[in-house]
């Protein structure tokens, strides 16, 4: 792992730590080891699949694996991150509500820590804040410190919302991709970028959402 | 359970990955000196991103792929150039064949294009002005951001 890609995690990590100190009401003992296992999971689940897809054969190409700049595929890596976080709190299942800021909060470091790896740049811009790469004369959105920005906001937003079951969780999950979809036409990309799972981001935590509300509702409504 | 997802991503991608396709057939690699690229560059119309790479390179495997699709998107606007340094030709075959690089390479056995520009390690990217100036170059694996924001920025230069 190139070291700029390792400050960029460790931004992510503190920032995580920090939000679990900020917002630690209902969150148990471990909560930030389990944070951890689920992103180094989705690290890995989300790297395993990109290489699938550009035609790498994990188990032929073991090696391969550690290269993180050669692509980790987003939706994977999400979807592995949170079925292990909910498979490592299932007895718990309102600390997921609980984690849900911090996570937020360490999504925003990752994103920040743009500055380390010099890549907080995107389209071209004529805006007040905006800079152009070494040599150049182009100015262009510091794209990754707007989805910064927004994560961190969705985090306090988030902390702020009340404990119904998956409240948090499922409007952490909707909020990310929302924020990832809001600014990835900023980003120049290769591929076109994973726009349908940021719709199904939006979709998944929204549902969540609903779910939650269902199920607490029956709950209460039956007969006793 | 991590475990079961592990073995699971691991089985999935294991009946999905590529296959080297041995039957394509690649000719030898022309061998280049620093003078010889520079003079190269210098004929093209329009930018250039040149990739230094080896079939030894772990990172280089990464990507390939990568670059394969920027030069399927951008190919026309764009000229893709790899440069194989420190490498034989079979090896250099090889690698070309399982990748299908489709765009133009040339053979450095001693490294002297990214000796003469400046670049440290394998593999590197460069990036030349369409007037053959190199404007930025990339030391390391380069990832789909990088490699598209740098290709954006010859593309509004040149323009």
């Amino acid at each position: 792992m190139e070291f700029t890609l390792l400050w960029a995690v460790l931004t992510a990590v503190a920032l995580a730590w920090l939000g679990l100190r900020i917002w630690s009401e209902g969150i148990l003992d471990g909560g930030f080891d389990r944070l951890i296992g689920a992103s180094v999971a989705g690290l890995l689940i989300g790297r395993v699949t990109a290489m699938a897809l550009q035609g790498t054969n994990p188990l032929t190409n073991p090696a391969d694996l550690i290269i993180v700049r050669g692509g980790v595929h987003t939706g994977a890596a999400t979807l592995a991150f949170v079925i292990t976080l909910v498979w490592s709190t299932r007895s718990t299942r309102p600390e997921l509500d609980a984690l849900a800021p911090a996570v937020l909060l360490g999504l925003a470091g990752w994103h920040a820590g743009c500055f380390w790896r010099g890549a907080c740049l995107g389209s071209p811009g004529e805006l007040l804040w905006t800079w152009p790469l070494e040599g150049s004369v182009i100015s262009r959105h510091p794209v990754e410190f707007y989805a910064a920005i927004g994560l961190a906001v969705a985090a306090w937003l988030v902390s702020e919302l009340g404990w119904r079951l998956w409240l948090r969780a499922g409007t952490a999950l909707a909020a990310t991709a929302g924020v990832r979809l809001l600014t990835e036409p900023l980003r120049p990309s290769i591929t076109g970028g994973p726009t349908l799972w940021y719709w199904g981001g939006i979709a998944v935590g929204l549902s969540a959402v609903a779910a939650g509300w269902m199920m607490e509702r029956s709950t209460v409504d039956v007969p006793t | 359970m991590p475990r079961k997802l592990l073995l699971l991503g691991l089985l999935v991608s294991a009946c999905s990955g590529g296959v080297a396709d041995d039957s394509v057939a690649v000719d030898d690699l022309p061998a280049v000196t620093a003078a010889g690229f520079e003079s190269h560059l210098a004929t093209l119309d329009k930018p250039a991103v040149v990739n230094v790479w080896a079939s030894w390179c772990l990172p280089c495997r990464s990507e390939a792929p990568l670059l394969n699709e920027a030069h399927l998107r951008y190919g026309d606007e764009i000229e893709f150039i790899g440069v194989d340094v420190q490498d034989s030709q079979g090896a250099a075959k090889e690698f070309l064949a399982e990748f299908g690089l489709d765009f133009t390479h040339f053979f450095d056995r001693d490294r002297a294009i990214p000796n003469f520009y400046g670049g440290l390690g394998t593999p590197i990217t460069m990036f030349f002005a369409s007037n053959g100036e190199l404007a930025t170059i990339h030391n390391g694996v380069i990832d789909e951001r990088t490699l598209a924001l740098n290709i954006d920025e010859l593309r509004q230069t040149d323009h």
